[in-house]
């Protein structure tokens, strides 16, 4: 406990002590967050993007002449058990009656004398899917069902949104993982220069008997400070930068940006202790081979 | 405590020990004497095991060179004070500082600290100087302090590393009777040296370095 105490004593010290060096690491590693923050605020509102499109994905089956609507109950609940089925409206021949007499104004009983109109559900999907939403497997699962006779979709479109959407998530975990590697590479660095003055500190800690955690311990410390610092500079630059961006965009459209503050602080908080801890043990573990 | 068994060691660019054999009991204190780069800093390196024999075995308590774990020496090194020439304190501590240091290593409490370190402080004779910087301070005192840091942690042997290397005769005898009451309460202690005045007639035991060898 006692060796803890001093570790995390000798750690916060270190950063009053090394204040040049802190400060090009805390705005290197700022920098870094702010892009990483940036990123995580794009992906979140590209989700909502997403969501909002997914919504209007419908999948309509018309089932075939003479088939019952209790038949039709019974297929909608073995629909209901696929895994990206959200909802499922069944529409009967009476509410296809009704409809086409909304959208048409004409009575189809009074023209035809019989509805011709054909029993059908319409399948809402999941909207909050967490990957590309594949629409194919579904479709060809349901034409195999010979009580259907049609399957209506936006399958085309609906792909290419999906794949859109599929290859830019990959390419922000790309970014994002870039980011942290370049912080990583940043906290190293920093680091190492601190070891290089702090040779004879090192020294005397081996000769009179230190372990290498009690070592590493202030430098990994000091790393983790530097990273908590400039995570707390982030989260609020990031709130300045969104709240102008919406007082920009404000009257050209209704599509506010979504920026859930708490969670991006705990995100680019666990980043930075990560990047810290992982970045000063680097440059520690090195010199203490 | 210390057996060194027909020890040999050489540096990449040449130098170093050849078939070294030397025991040292609890308690005693050697003189380890001869002319810069006889071999005298690898022996002492070879103990505290920054180096590792390239042959022969050297033990020292419960650990040996040959089957000691990397993460074993910090435990060994414990057992240890090590004394430089050029002092090795950190600048941008204080005396306190300094000394305390080891403790924390050790994980002693606040009040332990406190109570051990002027103890300690008092035992060299720097009372009243805890808070200077080791720039305020004599290369004498300086020294002192380094042995008030190795002491402090109780150690079963001292190495010193030509420590009257850079004191005045007057600061060297008195470093010499300080390590003799060292020795005295059954701490092994030695000393490397290239000046024989210093250390003639004190009735220790005296191994002589030469050309990596000790000569007989």
């Amino acid at each position: 406990m006692n060796k803890l105490v001093f570790i995390f004593a000798e750690g916060f010290k270190n950063v009053w002590r090394h204040k040049s060096s802190a400060v090009s690491s805390i705005f290197s590693i700022y920098l870094t967050l702010i892009v990483s923050g940036s990123l995580l605020i794009i992906s979140q509102n590209t989700n909502k993007l997403i969501e909002y499109l997914r919504d209007k994905y419908k999948i309509e089956v018309f089932f075939k002449d003479g088939v019952t609507e209790e038949r039709v109950t019974e297929l909608v609940t073995e629909f209901k058990k696929k895994n990206i089925v959200q909802s499922i409206t069944v529409i009967s021949k009476k509410d296809a009656e009704r409809i086409f007499k909304s959208q048409f104004g004409d009575d189809i009983l009074g023209l035809l004398g019989y509805n011709p109109l054909p029993i059908s559900c319409v399948i809402n999907l999941k909207k909050d899917w967490p990957s590309r939403l594949d629409l194919q497997p579904i479709i060809s699962d349901l034409k195999k069902y010979r009580e259907v006779d049609e399957v209506r979709h936006q399958g085309k479109l609906i792909s290419r949104i999906e794949s859109y959407y599929d290859r830019f998530l990959q390419i922000m975990i790309i970014a994002i993982s870039i980011t942290l590697i370049i912080a990583i590479f940043i906290i190293s660095n920093t680091v190492r220069l601190t070891i290089f003055s702090k040779k004879q500190l090192i020294k005397s800690l081996q000769l009179i008997g230190a372990t290498k955690w009690f070592i590493k311990g202030p430098f990994i410390i000091e790393g983790i400070v530097h990273g908590l610092i400039a995570a707390v500079l982030a989260v609020y630059s990031l709130v300045g930068i969104i709240r102008f961006s919406k007082y920009l965009i404000y009257d050209l459209t209704e599509f506010g940006i979504i920026f859930d503050q708490v969670f991006i602080f705990q995100v680019l908080l666990s980043i930075s202790i990560l990047v810290g801890f992982i970045g000063a043990n680097r440059a520690i573990s090195r010199f203490l081979k | 405590m210390i057996k060194i068994d027909n020890v040999s060691y050489s540096y990449p660019k040449g130098g170093g020990v050849s078939n070294i054999n030397l025991n040292i009991d609890d308690g005693e204190f050697v003189f380890m004497i001869g002319p810069t780069g006889s071999g005298k800093t690898t022996i002492l390196r070879l103990i505290y095991m920054d180096l590792f024999p390239k042959a022969g075995l050297i033990s020292i308590d419960k650990f040996d060179s040959q089957s000691i774990k990397k993460r074993k020496i910090p435990f060994l090194r414990r057992k240890i004070g090590v004394i430089f020439q050029n002092y090795h304190l950190l600048e941008d501590r204080n005396l306190f500082e300094n000394i305390a240091l080891p403790l924390h290593v050790l994980g002693y409490d606040k009040d332990e600290i406190i109570e051990l370190t002027n103890e300690s402080i008092e035992e060299v004779g720097l009372s009243g100087k805890e808070s200077h910087y080791p720039y305020e301070l004599s290369g004498g005192e300086q020294q002192r302090a380094c042995v008030a840091r190795s002491l402090i942690k109780d150690p079963d042997i001292i190495l010193a590393d030509e420590p009257t290397g850079n004191l005045d005769p007057v600061a060297s005898f008195e470093l010499i009777k300080l390590f003799e009451e060292i020795s005295k309460d059954g701490t092994s202690v030695l000393m490397a040296s290239h000046n024989y005045n210093l250390i003639k007639g004190r009735g220790h035991r005296i191994v002589e370095m030469q050309n990596g060898s000790i000569r007989q």
